[in-house]
């Protein structure tokens, strides 16, 4: 019965729920999905992690390219990151060129990693001018079911964390290019960014904070995806973004930040755990 | 912290003109320091029955860069302005219409997404759409010895360790919007907010001056 309700009344179905103080799916307003981490998903990708944060679900693989470094940064090797929302993950995605919204995430998401400096970019240059690596970082959304750029980020961080680089000859006179896959060196992360995602809800009373929330509860806060996103890296923040939504009210603003910081250590010891 | 510790603050000095667009039905032009934009608001209008919603109108922004391809950086952009632009207007008096906002680029000398979202906040005013209230955007730097810099030039914020933009209302004075790049502690990240709160009074003082000026009634 309740199905019916939520499809003909979705406004009424989830304000009848605020108002008891739970959410449709039993959390309380401060309580997030549990977490599944599987490092090495992916067997033919360099370095690869799955995430299952409730239904949200994100995979990402990391493939490595070796080019010459742009002649402005000579000392620089690129990270690109991409994410991808296919039809698969939701009804909202059509085939054909990413949407708007696929791209906003993308460039968050990409943000998020160059803000945090968690990845030295001159770590991946093997020789000034000549050589250096690309990290390709694909993230492929299977289940959108809502804080995707969490997901995004704690998949990444896991992937970057377990790559390693094979050792690079190259020789300056010849410009013969040795890899040799037997002897891998760890990729150095420096910190771990952690995102956490807020859809802020507006009741007549006050508004509503609801930490890591379903596609059903972003839709119904109004905005386009989570209303706010706070990343911890190791106790300092690298990116809090507040879009739509209801407006935070200034006593609540801090405990946000703490409710993220909490999280940020928990999903810490998960990565810590996977790869360990 | 207490907000009259800031009242001192000066922003950069702000040039408007309203219906500078002759055929748009809002339309502004703001000079924030060197940097300018240009923006003008159609609506609410007909638009075809897919993207038409039955609770309010459909708000679509335009970003247009001063040269070159637009790029996924210019898509951002005009998620924030769209996103911040809905919570400003009364969507559910125009249901099943369309309202457009185009933004042109016109001079960047830093600070342009804040320029972008006040004028963008003005043309909104100009046409005449209800609005729940309207919005003002600060933006501030933080440069490497921890030191807060308010609508920093473009070399500040090249510099920067880190920069924090803020959009808030002009009732509560809440966080509309935030956006911020960098690594930042989170006291920085309070005294930021509460410096850029202190001086959004000013820019919503200059949005009642230009109203003044070109409404002699509330003059």
């Amino acid at each position: 019965m309740s199905d019916v309700y939520k499809v003909i009344h979705p406004n009424k179905y989830f304000n009848d729920y605020i108002s008891l103080n739970v959410r449709p799916d039993g959390r309380k307003f401060d309580e997030q999905r549990s977490i599944k981490l599987n490092a090495n998903a992916i067997s033919n990708a360099d370095a690869s992690a799955l995430i299952k944060c409730g239904n949200t679900t994100v995979v990402c693989g990391i493939t490595l390219e070796l080019a010459t470094p742009k002649a402005e940064e000579p000392d620089h090797g690129f990270l690109v990151t991409n994410v991808e929302l296919l039809p698969l993950c939701s009804s909202k995605f059509k085939p054909g060129p990413p949407s708007d919204y696929a791209q906003v995430i993308s460039n968050t998401v990409n943000d998020i990693i160059k803000n945090s400096k968690c990845i030295d970019l001159k770590d991946l240059c093997i020789v000034s001018d000549k050589l250096a690596w690309v990290l390709y970082c694909d993230m492929v959304c299977l289940d959108n079911d809502g804080s995707i750029i969490d997901a995004c980020i704690t998949t990444l961080i896991t992937s970057l964390k377990s790559l390693s680089l094979p050792a690079v000859s190259f020789d300056v006179e010849t410009e013969e290019v040795k890899v040799d896959i037997s002897n891998k060196t760890l990729l150095k992360v420096t910190g771990l960014p952690v995102a956490t995602s807020f859809a802020i809800y507006q009741s007549p009373e006050s508004n509503i904070v609801l930490t890591d929330p379903t596609t059903f509860e972003e839709e119904m806060c109004g905005g386009i995806g989570a209303n706010l996103i706070v990343c911890w890296n190791q106790g300092l923040l690298c990116g809090v973004q507040k879009y739509g939504g209801g407006n935070i009210p200034t006593e609540s603003q801090k405990n946000l930040l703490q409710v993220a910081k909490k999280r940020s250590k928990l999903v810490e010891e998960v990565i810590e755990t996977c790869l360990s | 912290m207490v907000a009259e510790d800031f009242k001192d603050f000066k922003l950069k000095p702000m040039k408007c003109e309203l219906n500078y667009l002759s055929k748009s039905d809002g339309s502004a032009i703001l000079a924030q320091g060197e940097t300018v934009v240009l923006a003008s608001v159609n609506g609410p209008l007909d638009i075809k029955i897919t993207s038409q919603s039955m609770e309010k109108a459909t708000l679509e922004v335009l970003f247009s860069a001063k040269g070159g391809k637009p790029n996924v950086s210019d898509r951002f952009k005009e998620s924030v302005i769209r996103q911040t632009c809905e919570t400003a207007i009364l969507g559910c008096l125009y249901p099943r219409t369309g309202i457009t906002v185009t933004i042109q680029e016109l001079e960047d000398f830093g600070g342009l997404l804040t320029c972008a979202v006040n004028c963008t906040c003005l043309a909104l005013l100009n046409s005449g759409l209800s609005m729940k209230h309207v919005v003002a955007a600060v933006g501030c730097a933080l440069d490497d010895s921890g030191n807060l810099v308010l609508e920093p030039t473009y070399d500040q914020i090249q510099s920067a360790a880190a920069t924090m933009h803020f959009v808030f209302d002009s009732r509560a004075k809440t966080l509309v919007t935030g956006f911020t790049t960098g690594i930042f502690s989170e006291g920085a990240y309070d005294e930021a907010l509460e410096r850029c709160r202190a001086a959004s009074d000013l820019v919503f003082d200059f949005y009642r001056e230009v109203v003044a000026t070109y409404c002699k009634v509330i003059g």
